[in-house]
């Protein structure tokens, strides 16, 4: 609707010989009045505007400037105009406007077929567009050829190619196709038109395979398979492979939890004692296994408790006779304690009866439940332990080796002292315990045998609470006896002193009441390389300690006795107890 | 012995450097060079005009398309192209417009011709490849390619008159030259200026650098091919 002028559309030159000039007219021809366009030209060195010398060679509305009028490389304007005004204007010179015309004579040939007579390769050939003179070097072309199949939409490109021949490989011969080819200046980026399209059957020279119309496709499933087998092969052989070395590479070992000084097999022969004498000498491990327990008791003393303070200390009461006398379980006032003890009645818990408790029986059922079995430990030192006593007091400790290096206060290293006899060093340190010159009262049960003996653990230090004290007679390995005696232990068991003189008996792990880990009893019975431990003969000597056959409520804790010939080195203890190591290695 | 070890490394240091000399290929394409010490290395004429076409059409590749980055960069919506009717300094010369003309004139003067515009612009691309870095932001291309150019116009200009040395037969004329005094327009103050300078040198190169091509190939086909190329 919008009227518009004339416009030069675009100028051309083929064969950079001659050029064209081509224009769009406008709505000003459905004017009444006609208008006469002319295009005027002028080269750069000239001053007047020419008129075009033909406007017919080239079609309608253009302008041909044959070879006579072409100079190529001179810049020239071409202007659009009627006798009035000037519609359009254009600048340019012919090398710059050269677009070839299409190339001709486009024919292919077989070059070969593949051996299924699916795929063939051809030979495209053509011509040069014989506008351009190519032979004097006048012009120089490069060609492009696209092609694609007849049903196709997109076609498919070569790269441009100076050539005027292209093969084109692994066509379908099943297929039809459609090939057409373009030129253009060899410096120039414009392309001219296209050619004619050549159409490539197959079929018309007999190649045509009727029976291979399917396409074989790649089989993309046999490769995922054949490669996943492969990699499971290559997997199962390294890890089948005998060389470590390789093994470690492709998989190398996963870290393990390692425990220095543990050696892995033991664990795996399933020497618990071995590993629990190692582990004895691991502070981390001892405290662990004493949080967890259940039998260690706590004894939490109230500090601000008048009459603690009045007290005398535990130690003195623990280790007095006449405290021993009077009191059945020392230290047992603390009202913060979640486990009653049954000796005491004051304690008005009412979860168990001190008979009921102390009646425990043999079961080990009934010992690991938890705090009632604990007050069974408490409830030992109700035995007559007064005879015991004084035989505690004149044991001497010291006639126990001395040897064994401490490696820590609580000498827990003693026990584990393979080379020495179980006595733990701490003997020597009990030495240095002016108020404590009997042993440690209490001893922990660390384990429960399968038939239902209690398996006490070395006590490291003595803790000032309940004493737990029984008689500790080396001759009293009858079943109704109480266990052999903590204080021996506690003898054997580093104290220092201002430790026992503590009110507090602090949960801490090992420290708590002066139980004895397992492991310091089990270290000694690694060392001798003896099991769970087995009560000692009454003809020998007694050991550290002893595993308790039966608690007989209330009064306490039934040892085991078994006559075990024991060297006497072994059992030079002046507590009466036996070591569960040398107890094990007594027992058959 | 030291100085013998010594000997015999230089020896096997020289005969590395003597077959790496051999084996590398130098210029446009891999032709053939000649062999060290060689008295009468002469190459062929189909040679030396293959080099030469080569290298020509390098150049006005490489004209080309500085020409066109130019163009976009910083030419664009200044009107420039209204202008592009002028005059190049080698207009002066007189050559061949049209595929009559040169197929009409001797070699011999249209190879003085290609020499003349080649030297013609021997100036004119020293300083350009100097005075592009002045401009503001020029990119790395355009720096690039008219350091290229120049280096390969001279020895395109090398290789010619090897090639006019050969070819012809009487004294060589080496009168054919025009002096390029637009390098006070490079150095306008005004940009506007400056960048049309620029880009008609520009546009200038590139129409001579595809002259000298087509004079080239005209003059190879019709000397090397007897017009069948």
């Amino acid at each position: 609707d919008l009227l518009q002028q004339p416009q030069i559309s675009k100028c051309r030159s083929p064969e950079m010989e001659t050029f064209s000039c081509f224009w769009t007219a406008g709505n000003f021809y459905n004017l009444t009045v006609p208008r006469i366009i002319q295009l005027l030209y002028k080269k750069s060195n000239e001053e007047d505007w020419k008129e075009c010398p033909d406007y017919i060679t080239s079609g309608q509305n253009s302008c041909y400037f044959n070879a006579s009028y072409t100079s190529v490389w001179t810049p020239y304007c071409v202007q659009l105009a009627s006798k009035n005004e000037v519609y359009d204007k254009k600048c340019f010179s012919v090398d710059e406007i050269v677009l070839p015309d299409p190339p001709v004579h486009l024919n292919w040939t077989l070059l070969n077929t593949s051996q299924t007579g699916i795929h063939g390769d051809i030979q495209v050939r053509w011509d040069p567009p014989p506008t351009a003179d190519v032979r004097k070097g006048w012009i120089t072309l490069e060609y492009e050829l696209q092609y694609k199949e007849v049903n196709e939409t997109k076609w498919k490109e070569l790269k441009p190619r100076l050539s005027t021949m292209a093969p084109l490989y692994s066509l379908k011969t099943a297929r039809d196709y459609e090939i057409r080819i373009r030129s253009r200046q060899r410096t120039s980026e414009k392309f001219g038109e296209f050619s004619e399209i050549l159409y490539v059957s197959f079929s018309q020279i007999g190649i045509g395979c009727d029976h291979c119309t399917e396409e074989v496709e790649f089989p993309w499933y046999l490769v995922v398979v054949f490669g996943v087998c492969g990699l499971a092969v290559t997997v199962i052989s390294i890890m089948l492979s005998k060389q470590p070395r390789l093994k470690m590479l492709i998989f190398p070992p996963v870290p393990v939890p390692k425990i220095k000084g543990i050696d892995p097999d033991l664990l795996k022969k399933g020497k618990l004692d071995e590993v629990n004498s190692i582990l004895a000498c691991h502070d981390s491990y001892k405290t662990q296994l004493y949080s967890d327990d259940l039998w260690v008791e706590f004894i939490e003393l109230d500090i601000e408790d008048p009459d603690e303070k009045n007290r005398a200390s535990d130690t003195d009461r623990l280790l007095s006779e006449d405290h021993l006398k009077s009191h059945n379980c020392l230290g047992a006032k603390d009202d913060d304690s979640g486990r009653a003890s049954c000796c005491e009645p004051d304690i008005p818990e009412t979860d168990f009866s001190a008979s009921d408790t102390c009646d425990a029986t043999s079961d080990s059922d009934q010992f690991k439940k938890a705090t009632e079995k604990e007050e069974d430990l408490l409830c030992l030192d109700r035995q007559d332990n007064d005879e015991s006593l004084p035989s505690f007091a004149n044991t001497d400790p010291q006639g126990q080796h001395r040897n064994a290096p401490s490696e820590n206060s609580l000498l827990w290293a003693p026990f584990g002292d393979s080379i020495e006899s179980p006595h733990p060093s701490v003997h020597t340190q009990i030495s240095n315990q002016n108020s404590l010159t009997s042993t440690d009262f209490y001893a922990q049960v660390s384990d429960i045998t399968p038939a239902g003996r209690v398996v006490l653990s070395p006590g490291q230090k003595s803790k000032l609470g309940r004493a737990q004290r029984e008689g500790c007679t080396e001759q009293n390995f009858t079943v109704d006896n109480t266990y052999f005696c903590e204080a021996d232990v506690k003898k054997c068991i580093a104290v220092t002193s201002h430790e026992e003189n503590e009110p507090h008996v602090q949960e801490q792990g090992y420290n708590e009441d002066g139980y004895f880990t397992t492991e310091s009893l089990t270290t000694t019975v690694a060392n001798l390389g003896a099991s769970t431990a087995a009560p000692p003969s009454s003809e020998t000597p007694v050991a550290d300690y002893t595993s308790i056959h039966i608690v007989q409520s209330p009064q306490g804790l039934v040892l085991n006795a078994t006559a075990l010939p024991v060297p006497d080195k072994e059992f030079n203890v002046s507590c009466g107890y036996v070591s569960t190591d040398q107890l094990n290695k007594i027992m058959p | 012995m030291s100085t013998k070890g010594a000997s015999l490394k230089g020896l096997l240091l020289v005969t590395l450097l003597v077959s790496h000399m051999l084996l590398t290929k130098e210029g446009v394409t891999s032709l053939p060079i000649c062999p060290n010490g060689s008295v009468n290395c002469q190459l062929s004429l189909e040679e030396l005009f293959d080099r030469a076409v080569k290298l020509s059409h390098y150049i006005h590749f490489l004209s080309s398309e500085m020409f066109n980055e130019f163009d976009e960069r910083y030419a664009q919506g200044r009107g420039f192209i209204a202008k592009a009717v002028n005059s190049c300094h080698t207009a002066s010369l007189t050559t061949p417009e049209d595929k009559e003309q040169a197929q009409q004139i001797h070699h011999e003067d249209l190879l003085n011709i290609i020499l003349g515009v080649l030297r013609s612009w021997n100036d004119p691309l020293i300083h350009l490849a100097s005075e592009v870095q002045r401009m503001k932001e020029a990119p790395e291309t355009i720096l690039w390619k008219a350091v290229e150019i120049e280096e390969q116009n001279k020895r395109l200009l090398e290789g010619m008159e090897k090639i006019v040395g050969r070819v012809q037969s009487g004294e060589v004329e080496n009168d054919i030259y025009t002096p390029w005094d637009g390098l006070p327009s490079l150095q306008l103050a005004d940009e506007d200026s400056r960048l049309f300078a620029f880009y008609n040198l520009l546009h200038c190169l590139r129409r001579d650098s595809h002259k000298i091509d087509n004079y080239l190939k005209v003059l190879k086909c019709r000397l090397i091919h007897d017009n069948n190329c």
